[in-house]
């Protein structure tokens, strides 16, 4: 089974709800700077309103008449507005409030426009108030303030800030809310199909999604996947069907001339040889037909029983230890007793027979060949290690290939299938094979699923048929 | 010893004439079938030995008639020849009741090592008992020792097996397939002869103790224990 890919749900979600939220949270900003722009444009607007009057007033009548517009206006709230003009004493003439500000210089100058303009505090009672305003020194002396309260536009804008929060708080859940039900809705359908790819990588090329096909876009994936399987399906049973006809058709020919050769006298040698080659010939044959049975039963669960790996491997390890010994190579043997796995006996003790055979045959006197099986933490892992000469770098990634063979092996009897079978019966018994990095030689190792020692299991060496 | 008789079911007239040859030379009388139909009912009419059985003929598989033989009330030992002759094909048949199972293409000399070694199994006592005894060479079942004359033989649990089979088959050619099936119980061809080496062990140590050839070797396919006879003829040492 693949890896699946737990956090893709997660993410979809995310970057969906982000992605409203940002789009969101933009539009606020730039309403609030809009709004925040046109009042502040308002205020010096009602500033500018408030000194054109002064101005008209100056203009005709100077400070009399200034005076008498204050004093009209003297009822103001100076929460909204403040107006204060003094005498050369600093003396209130007239005004709404009765203090000119600390620390506040008055510009000289009898200009009523709004140049200077400035912000500034003043303690109103007990409340502290924030001003835009202008302040003039006009000639002779008298001291003139013109200032609009900002808390009315503060407390608006601060209004706007604590509502775009809260709309922004409430967005993010509402967008994850809908990002979540979005990919829930793409990635159910999605899951679906991984589930009918996992049945099938596991094996059931018969596995097909139950119910009708929607029609959009998901309902047509579903329905290509499964003329794509069914394809497989019937190229497959097809393969099956051309493995036995080529054993048939092939064998009883060879099998006529092997009887035909038991008639020729006298040519000993000659007949053997042609023997011997015929046997290589079904060798081969067999081996590709195995490989081929071995990949279109992958996973499947037919035909397979439990089998203890450790008796196994230690019987198949027991036949090569003499052949090896013979040869002169150090045989060893590491097994963790009682690990069992689901699979057919005869093809995991072909599987570890190509693997010693392969070492022993490929490694030189003096050197070393172990077999090693032990209970990983999720799998059995069943290793062959030698000392010998290892594989060459060009044929690394494609040893387990069929009819791969290193150049300087070409001189060795083989076929280059034997690899290949053991690939293939590995991946029937869903077993995962790896080249082990080593220093020197050449390493593989198979690492089995697990399966529970039967109840019934007796220790004990199996007895022959 | 003709009233053996073989009952061959087998399209192929070449491999029914070859195998009619092998089954002649070993006394018995071959008697060939080519249908399965024809093949069941002269199962039911007479009393046969051993039936060869191809797997592949017109009208199905073979092995399905293994069944049907046994309801005709025959109790032949079944050998299946067939060109379905992977391992995976040869345990299926031997698990569906055949006795023995050949790959074609087969050399004669292995169909006649099996057709020796089905018929042998007909008349066998059951060894039971504790003592084989061959002259000098004695093997003891229960404590599954080897002694020849005075002296003990200290064979492996693998070895003692191997010479079991050997002693059940005593005289007879017996093939290196046939241990790697009946001893190690495995179906494929390794591609080496690791049987050989382990062959080539017990022997010498049986020839150590007892001063002369054991375990031969048989011309082309396997070997003869003659524990006992000179060499026959055939055979090199």
């Amino acid at each position: 089974m693949l890896p699946r890919p737990g956090p893709a749900s997660l993410r979809l979600t995310l970057a969906v709800a982000a992605g409203i939220i940002v789009i969101s949270l933009a539009a606020m900003v730039a309403q609030y700077r809009l709004t925040e722009r046109s009042l502040t444009a308002r205020q010096i607007e009602l500033l500018q309103s408030d000194m054109d009057a002064f101005a008209a007033l100056y203009e005709q009548r100077r400070i009399p008449a200034l005076r008498q517009a204050m004093e009209f206006r003297a009822g103001t709230d100076p929460f909204e507005a403040i107006f204060l003009l003094q005498d050369k004493a600093g003396e209130k003439l007239a005004g709404n409030i009765e203090t000119w500000p600390e620390g506040l210089p008055a510009l000289a100058s009898d200009d009523f426009s709004i140049t200077g303009l400035r912000q500034f505090n003043v303690i109103l009672g007990e409340t502290l108030t924030s001003y835009q305003g202008v302040t003039r020194m006009l000639p002779g002396g008298f001291p003139l303030l013109v200032a609009r309260g900002t808390g009315e536009v503060d407390r608006t804008l601060a209004d706007l800030r604590q509502m775009i929060w809260v709309v922004a708080a409430f967005m993010v859940l509402a967008a994850l809310a809908a990002g979540w039900v979005v990919a829930r809705l793409v990635l159910r359908r999605i899951e679906r199909l991984n589930g009918l790819a996992d049945r099938v990588a596991a094996g059931d090329l018969a596995a097909r999604l139950p119910g009708p096909r929607s029609h959009d876009e998901f309902g047509a994936l579903e329905g290509h996947v499964h003329q794509m399987l069914d394809r497989i399906e019937t190229l497959n049973r097809a393969t099956h069907r051309l493995s036995d006809s080529i054993a048939h058709e092939l064998r009883t020919p060879l099998n006529r001339m092997m009887q035909k050769l038991q008639n020729l006298k006298g040519q000993d040698a000659e007949i053997a040889a042609i023997q011997s080659e015929m046997r290589g010939t079904i060798r081969i044959f067999d081996s590709l037909l195995d490989i081929s049975s071995a990949e279109a039963q992958s996973g499947s669960a037919a035909g397979v029983v439990p089998v203890d790996l450790s008796q196994c491997a230690a019987e198949v390890f027991e036949l090569y230890e003499p052949l090896g010994e013979d040869k002169g190579l150090n045989m060893s043997i590491h097994i963790d007793p009682g690990l069992w796995v689901l699979g057919d006996r005869n093809l995991i003790a072909q599987l570890l027979s190509n693997l010693l055979d392969n070492a022993i045959k490929f490694t030189p006197e003096g050197e070393s060949v172990t077999l090693s099986l032990t209970e990983g933490p999720d799998r059995h892992l069943l290793s062959v290690t030698d000392t010998g000469p290892g594989l060459p770098a060009e044929i690394r990634d494609e040893a387990f290939e069929r009819f791969v063979r290193a150049e300087r092996d070409r001189t060795t009897k083989g076929h280059g299938l034997g690899l290949a079978l053991v690939q293939a019966i590995a991946t029937r018994h869903g077993a995962r094979l790896r080249l082990l990095p080593v220093e020197k030689g050449f390493a593989v190792e198979t690492a089995w699923p697990k399966l529970a020692p039967p109840a019934a299991a007796a220790p004990g060496p199996e007895s022959p048929a | 010893m003709t009233d053996t008789r073989i009952l061959i079911v087998e399209d192929d007239s070449e491999t029914a004439a070859a195998i009619s040859r092998t089954v002649a030379e070993l006394d018995a009388e071959p008697i060939v079938m080519r249908s399965f139909d024809a093949g069941l009912e002269a199962a039911g009419l007479a009393d046969f030995a051993v039936i060869v059985l191809d797997r592949t003929l017109p009208g199905g598989d073979g092995i399905d008639t293994i069944p049907r033989i046994r309801a005709k009330g025959s109790n032949a030992l079944i050998l299946v020849v067939s060109a379905l002759g992977r391992a995976a094909n040869k345990i299926e048949g031997l698990d569906r009741g055949a006795d023995d199972y050949l790959a074609k293409p087969f050399e004669p000399d292995e169909l006649k090592a099996r057709l020796r070694a089905l018929l042998r199994r007909r008349t066998m006592e059951v060894l039971d008992n504790d003592l084989i005894t061959f002259g000098d060479v004695q093997i003891r079942m229960k404590a599954r020792t080897v002694h020849i004359g005075t002296n003990h033989v200290a064979v492996s649990p693998k070895e003692f097996e191997l010479i079991t089979y050997f002693a059940q088959n005593a005289g007879q050619t017996v093939t290196r397939m046939q241990l790697l099936e009946n001893v190690w119980n495995l179906h494929f061809d390794p591609q080496t002869n690791v049987v050989d080496v382990h062959v080539g062990r017990l022997r010498r140590k049986l020839e150590a103790a007892a001063g002369r050839p054991i375990i031969q070797t048989a011309r082309g396919e396997g070997y003869v224990f003659a524990p006992t006879a000179p060499a026959p003829t055939g055979v090199e040492s």
